[in-house]
């Protein structure tokens, strides 16, 4: 007879079937509460859309703009002089994520896909080189929930 | 013993046969194998995730580096493929499911509700004895008699409630959301499809497209889904409710595979029904009459397709007078042939399954009393 380290012993195995539900259940119940609704066995996906537009908040000449980046691309001079180009599809390679300037599909919903915006912007943010001019960078969403009106959301992440 | 302590005893005594048990663990290593493999090709493609943008669940220091992840992807698919050759299946399949549900939590962008299910239902059935029968490695001694199957099948039934807790964390998400209680979600979707079915050159008639169109169609597909996915989460654990619920979940399952781009998902779900059929083999007759040409065909393909061992097989007896080609002999001893026959054959056959209702719903609709069944119990 096979013989498996795997086989509980008969104490065993109530506490182990106890202490499974019990985390299963709790993380069943604690997706319902986060915004990519990660555990929660979340099966079909919504129907809706979004459409990401970057900007850049740069200081120039001692006065603050608003600039956009198109197709995720910039280029800017270091301290040193010294021209660098910035690719936000280098760093933020999720298909959802990635692409600027036109409607694609939220995958797990709007909330989920801007959830993961907010952390990539941040992400993104914190990858640039000290004396890089951009102090912060913004999103400018635009949400198709289900079919319904298109709706607007700004997401900015400050450079600390 | 009190009753409470009865029954917990037999239900974390249960020793069932566990022939079932090897045949999901081929089905779910082939599965956490091509899982694996997704994981290895996206590596060589895109590179390593934390050189990108990431989300860890887990803390950022617990995530490993760029040679130990790979390394610990071979390992995954390497564990993946010792469990389908039954080499220490359930520590490899321990091993691949640990392996994967680490990786999850090392990017939360690379996690999928079909991967986290495909995880923990591997991670269940190493608790439970399934490196008793399929045993590749030992060519074809590759299940053990039947004696020495039986074993506490515990396990098992964590493996059937978390199939459940999967339908009824999909029915629960959809409940609470207004939009896909109200079929907006499922209108959106059915509204591309004329558009998507006409560029791969099946264009719709305008009838069918008016229904995909409408709003009540949208909200009554919504209802229907829901509905199917609560019966097929409940229906599962009543014995006179079961066939159908898994009837109606395999049904489901290929509408989706057919109409959505979910993974594996459809596959891993079909495959976990093995979980809910009666491990006991062998329990059920078929018999059929030796120089008919048909019913010989039908002979060698219950044969070829009995992968759940359903059936004792044999011709039927010289001596007998009837003039049927076969004769399907069922659990509860109700013997049958013709539509009634077939139809039995199919409830046990997985690759005939879908044929079930239909057949049952024939064989019901034109029966005489007492035509095609007759009680040999």
């Amino acid at each position: 007879m096979p013989r498996s380290l795997l086989n509980l012993s008969p104490r065993l195995r109530a506490p182990f079937f106890c202490a499974y539900l019990l985390v299963q259940l709790g993380l069943l119940l604690r997706a319902q509460r986060t915004p990519d609704l990660v555990f929660g066995f979340q099966m079909f996906n919504a129907s809706s859309q979004l459409k990401i537009s970057l900007f850049r908040k740069v200081r120039r000449h001692g006065r603050v703009r608003v600039v956009p980046v198109r197709d995720g691309v910039w280029e800017s001079k270091d301290r040193a002089g010294t021209r660098h180009t910035y690719r936000w599809q280098d760093r933020v390679r999720d298909g959802h994520l990635n692409n600027l300037e036109q409607f694609v599909h939220a995958s797990y919903g709007l909330d989920a896909q801007l959830y993961r915006l907010e952390f990539a912007l941040r992400d993104f943010v914190r990858q640039l080189p000290e004396g890089e001019e951009t102090e912060a960078l913004i999103a400018e969403v635009d949400t198709r929930k289900n079919g319904r009106e298109t709706a607007h959301v700004r997401l900015q992440a400050d450079r600390q | 013993m009190s009753a409470f302590g009865q029954a917990f005893r037999r239900f974390f005594g249960e020793e069932r046969d566990a022939l079932l048990l090897g045949l999901l663990r081929l089905a779910l290593s082939t599965l956490l194998f091509f899982n694996g493999l997704r994981l290895v090709l996206e590596f060589y493609r895109d590179g390593y995730f934390a050189d990108y943008f990431h989300m860890p669940l887990l803390p950022e220091t617990w995530l490993p580096s760029r040679s130990g992840y790979q390394l610990l992807l071979g390992l995954q698919a390497l564990a993946a493929l010792c469990a389908l050759l039954g080499f220490c299946s359930r520590e490899a399949l321990l091993t691949a499911s640990c392996l994967g549900l680490y990786f999850l939590g090392c990017d939360r962008l690379q996690y999928h509700n079909n991967r986290y299910a495909l995880l923990l239902l591997a991670f269940l059935l190493a608790f439970t004895p399934c490196d008793r029968a399929f045993l590749l490695v030992r060519g074809r001694r590759h299940t053990l008699p039947r004696e020495q199957r039986s074993a506490p099948t515990f396990a098992r039934r964590l493996f059937q409630i978390q199939v459940s807790l999967i339908y009824l964390g999909s029915t629960i998400g959809k409940l609470l959301d207004a939009d896909w209680r109200g079929g907006q979600v499922l209108f959106m979707r059915f509204a591309k499809t004329p558009a998507v079915s006409a560029t791969h050159g099946l264009p719709l008639p305008a009838w069918i497209i008016e229904i995909l169109t409408s709003a009540w169609f949208a909200n009554l597909a919504a209802k229907a889904a829901i509905g199917s996915e609560l019966f097929i989460a409940l229906g599962i654990w009543l014995p006179r409710t079961r066939r159908l619920a898994l009837w109606l979940g395999l049904i489901f399952h290929v509408s989706i595979e057919l109409s959505a781009n979910v993974e594996l998902f459809s596959w891993l779900m079909v495959a976990s029904y093995l979980a809910f059929v009666v491990p006991e083999v062998r329990e059920r007759r078929f018999e059929f009459a030796r120089g008919k040409r048909r019913a010989e065909l039908l002979a060698r393909l219950v044969a070829v397709c009995d992968w759940c061992a359903r059936f004792e097989h044999g011709p039927l007896s010289s001596a007998s007078t009837d003039t049927a080609a076969f004769y399907v002999t069922n659990r509860a001893g109700q013997r049958a042939t013709g539509a009634l026959g077939l139809a039995q054959l199919a409830e046990a056959i997985p690759l005939f399954f879908p044929l079930w209702l239909p057949l049952a719903l024939y064989a019901k609709l034109s029966a005489r009393p007492g035509a095609q069944a007759a009680s040999s119990a």
